[in-house]
């Protein structure tokens, strides 16, 4: 039996009372206020199916529509908003034989979903939910059919895509490809490697190119550089995160081992700025000052925030909801920046809650 | 053991049946019956207390059971205590003390003083298996590290010196006083309750603090974890008669696992609460005892003003659950009342066919002015007729004072019951010496699989 010469503790001692205090509460959120919201519209329904509910993908609209996938025993394709008489998460519907959603990307006419199911990976394709009701008065929702665009490479599971205006742009784990979202016609454009998901920059869209580079994807010309930007010295490896939310195409990532980096086409990437309290890092967003905020770190993870300003990392701690739904949020997989700079984040958990993160706001 | 009856059944028979039907209320309904009627009969159970003197350090007794073998085994828990450990005791009825049986430090092979959150406490975590005479008992957290004053699973979950190592199972054979083997049944978490399937050799479990549902295989010592309920971490699991498994989300609502269909299922209404100033949160399982047929259980809830369910798993496709009633006194809904406090547990069958309940009262100069020779708190011994649901006070706890709280009760193989205290030192148990003619031998059986 393993036993260490620790002395015990002095439950007499003066730094009890601070030092409990501080194991007590100080794993949870330290600053700013997160809201978890149910997957449904109170009062007026049930939550997605909990099973069925892990929030995997998230997007948002000029206009503030959230448009969301989830993963589990299904997948379904939400829309939610929370501004003016709304408050309202809609579940648009179940996509039959899909397991994972791995992103949504919201056109002007469209909803493009990436999905991935026994069968391999595929397109779905809605229109979007307008969430025009007054959800105090009245209202009045429509369930539009969800149309299956198909396969884009036969048995390759998708990996991600991006919406850039009406074009959407996506990975399965050996293509690149584009899709119209009004035609809805995936074209394969070329042959990738890597794995994660995918930023976009200036007129480019970038992914993991091996261990050492990233490929880039021009917007204009639909072409594909290979090895188009080196890889900053550091660990790489694990799929790739971007933060979303991007301002002047700003772009933050962390290699294996936390340490992060901003991106961008017009500047390559920066110094090492900092490192995440854990490990992998996950989704993150950036908000209207420039802060960005992410979770960090499986099983139970700690949101942290990288400060430009300041040029400092945060460990915000564990994140928790105490008003009007009480929760621990565990496990998250996505985020966007909301329409006033609040950041959605997608909980990757059963009973999968939409939360949405105020930050503190700045002393002047 | 009475003849298996459905709730139709049941109720036609019942000589209460008007009364019962008119507290009928499926969840969503959520009605507060009025009290029934009590009546007292104080004059046949004696109460005497245990401590635990061989661990007067103990502070908490979470779990007490029948073993396989029809003796009471109780958890002497040490989670105030740095480098605190939980230790097992079994009452002996021939020397009329309880004997230690175990330590799980010992018995998992993970010290008081590692320096990691401590194998500190058994949290309704007792589960027998009759065919071989094991006792399976799994632990759970809260005991700090011995050199730290407090331990969060939350702040240490990422530091390998100090998470808690896991929940660890030990199967202890109660036959040949041993333990056979132990193992982690939930890395860095705790076992808030466990259950024993024993026809399918498997073990469930919910951990702490994330609040998943766990599954064990016995035969392969392999680990399934089916994913997250929610956050409040409900208090009780049980069996139904088609191998599926019940207990309940933040908001009430019951949460089964039927093994045909491989998931986790949530019922669309909240358990019934008091509408007046509850809305269904926090309404989880706190205990729950079967009918000694398998028809249905009896459950207490978790939250202030306790209510006691009845439920009927057997029947439709998501069961009637019965709200019947209060369990506690009424007081000032504008005032948060501690779950300490406001408490009802240690469900049991006697052998007397009645359903046993502890419920605490309160003095409350508004709602309840008891007599100032009376304790401020007191833990009431409630007899319960199935039938006609008629509430008898029999005995009252009362010392060590305060004795409010019981987590878990049981009865033995000569019918006598038992409770599990939490409040003042010295922690120990109380034995209920139940009158004769409301006793019978193996009153224990059918056996209670959960914890």
């Amino acid at each position: 039996m393993m036993s260490t010469q620790r002395k015990k503790y002095d439950m007499n001692s003066p730094e009890r009372g601070p030092l409990s205090h501080e194991i007590m509460h100080g794993a949870f959120m330290k600053e700013g206020t997160m809201v978890a919201f149910p997957a449904c519209f109170p009062g007026a329904t049930t939550p997605i199916v909990a099973d069925e509910s892990l929030i995997t993908a998230l997007d948002i609209t000029p206009e503030g529509i959230v448009h969301g996938g989830t993963s589990g025993k299904k997948v379904h394709l939400f829309a939610a908003a929370f501004h003016g008489v709304k408050g309202a998460v809609f579940d648009i519907g179940a996509v039959d034989g899909a397991e994972q959603c791995v992103a949504v990307c919201s056109g002007s006419t469209h909803l493009i979903a990436a999905v991935n199911g026994p069968q391999g990976g595929r397109l779905v394709r809605t229109a979007p939910e307008s969430m025009g009701s007054d959800m105090i008065q009245e209202w009045g929702f429509s369930r539009k059919p969800i149309e299956d665009l198909g396969e884009v490479a036969p048995g390759d599971p998708m990996q991600h895509a991006v919406a850039v205006k009406d074009v959407v742009i996506g990975t399965t784990t050996s293509r690149l490809f584009s899709v119209n979202t009004e035609s809805g016609k995936p074209q394969i454009v070329g042959e990738v490697t890597g794995a994660g998901r995918l930023g976009v920059s200036g007129g480019g869209v970038y992914g993991l190119d091996g261990a050492t580079h990233l490929w880039r994807y021009d917007i204009a010309n639909g072409q594909i550089q290979r090895h188009a930007v080196a890889l900053p010295a550091g660990k790489w490896g694990v799929p790739l995160m971007w933060s979303r939310g991007n301002r002047e195409g700003v772009l933050y990532t962390a290699d294996n081992d936390g340490v992060l980096f901003r991106f961008s086409e017009k500047n390559g990437f920066s110094a090492p700025l900092g490192k995440a309290p854990l490990t992998p890092v996950g989704p993150m967003a950036v908000t209207f000052d420039g802060r960005m905020f992410g979770f960090c770190g499986t099983e139970m993870a700690r949101m942290f925030g990288y400060d430009p300003a300041k040029k400092e990392v945060t460990d915000i701690g564990v994140a928790l909801s105490v008003i009007e739904r009480r929760r621990y949020g565990y496990t998250f997989a996505d985020a966007i920046t909301g329409r006033d700079g609040q950041i959605y984040f997608g909980e990757d958990d059963n009973l999968g809650h939409l939360w949405l993160y105020f930050p503190k706001i700045r002393e002047i | 053991m009475a003849k298996s009856m459905g709730r139709r059944a049941f109720l036609k028979s019942s000589a209460g049946c008007a009364a019962g039907i008119g507290w009928i209320a499926t969840a969503s309904e959520a009605k507060c019956p009025p009290a029934p009627r009590v009546a007292r009969d104080m004059n046949d159970y004696h109460v005497k207390y245990y401590p635990f003197v061989d661990y007067p350090e103990s502070d908490t007794c979470w779990s007490l059971s029948v073993g396989p073998d029809g003796r009471i085994y109780a958890a002497a828990c040490g989670e105030g205590i740095p480098g605190g450990v939980v230790k097992v005791f079994r009452y002996n009825e021939t020397t009329d003390k309880l004997d230690f049986i175990l330590d799980a430090a010992s018995a998992a092979n993970d010290p008081g003083d590692s320096g990691r959150a401590t194998q500190c406490k058994i949290h309704y975590s007792f589960a027998p298996s009759m065919h071989d005479g094991v006792l399976y008992m799994a632990t759970h957290l809260s005991g700090p590290p011995i050199d730290l004053p407090a331990y969060s699973p939350w702040y240490f979950w990422h530091d390998p010196e100090r998470c808690f190592k896991g929940s660890a199972l030990i199967a202890y054979d109660t036959k040949a006083d041993k333990v056979l083997w132990s193992d982690t049944l939930i890395p860095k978490e705790g076992c808030r309750c466990l259950l024993h399937d024993e026809e399918r050799g498997l073990l469930y479990a919910i951990s702490y603090p994330r609040d998943h549902f766990i599954i064990y295989n016995l035969k392969t010592r392999e680990r399934r974890d089916m994913g997250r309920i929610g956050s409040v971490n409900s208090q009780a699991l049980f069996l139904d008669k088609k191998h599926r498994v019940w207990t309940t989300s933040d908001y009430g609502k019951l949460v089964r696992y039927d093994p045909e269909r491989g998931r986790l299922e949530h019922s669309s209404v909240s358990l019934p609460h008091n509408p007046a100033f509850q809305n269904g949160w926090h309404s989880v399982f706190y205990d729950v005892v079967a009918q000694p047929d398998g028809e249905c259980v009896y459950a207490t809830t978790w939250i202030a003003q306790p209510r006691l369910l009845r439920i009927w798993p057997n029947e439709g496709e998501w069961p009637v659950v019965e709200d019947l009633g209060s369990m506690t006194q009424d007081r000032d809904h504008t005032m948060p009342v501690d779950t300490f406090v406001d408490h009802a547990g240690g469900l049991v069958f006697g052998g007397d066919g009645m359903l046993y309940v502890v419920a605490s009262r309160w003095r409350d100069p508004v709602y309840n002015p008891m007599p100032p020779e009376r304790k401020r708190h007191e833990g009431v011994i409630w007899r319960i007729h199935p039938k006609t649901l008629q509430r008898e006070e029999v005995a009252v706890l009362s010392e060590p004072d305060p004795a409010q709280y019981v987590s878990r009760g049981a009865i033995d193989h000569n019918g006598d019951l038992y409770f599990a205290h939490i409040g003042a030192k010295p922690q120990g148990i109380y034995k209920v010496t139940v009158p004769k003619n409301r006793k019978k031998k193996n009153a224990h059986l059918p056996i209670r699989m959960w914890g």
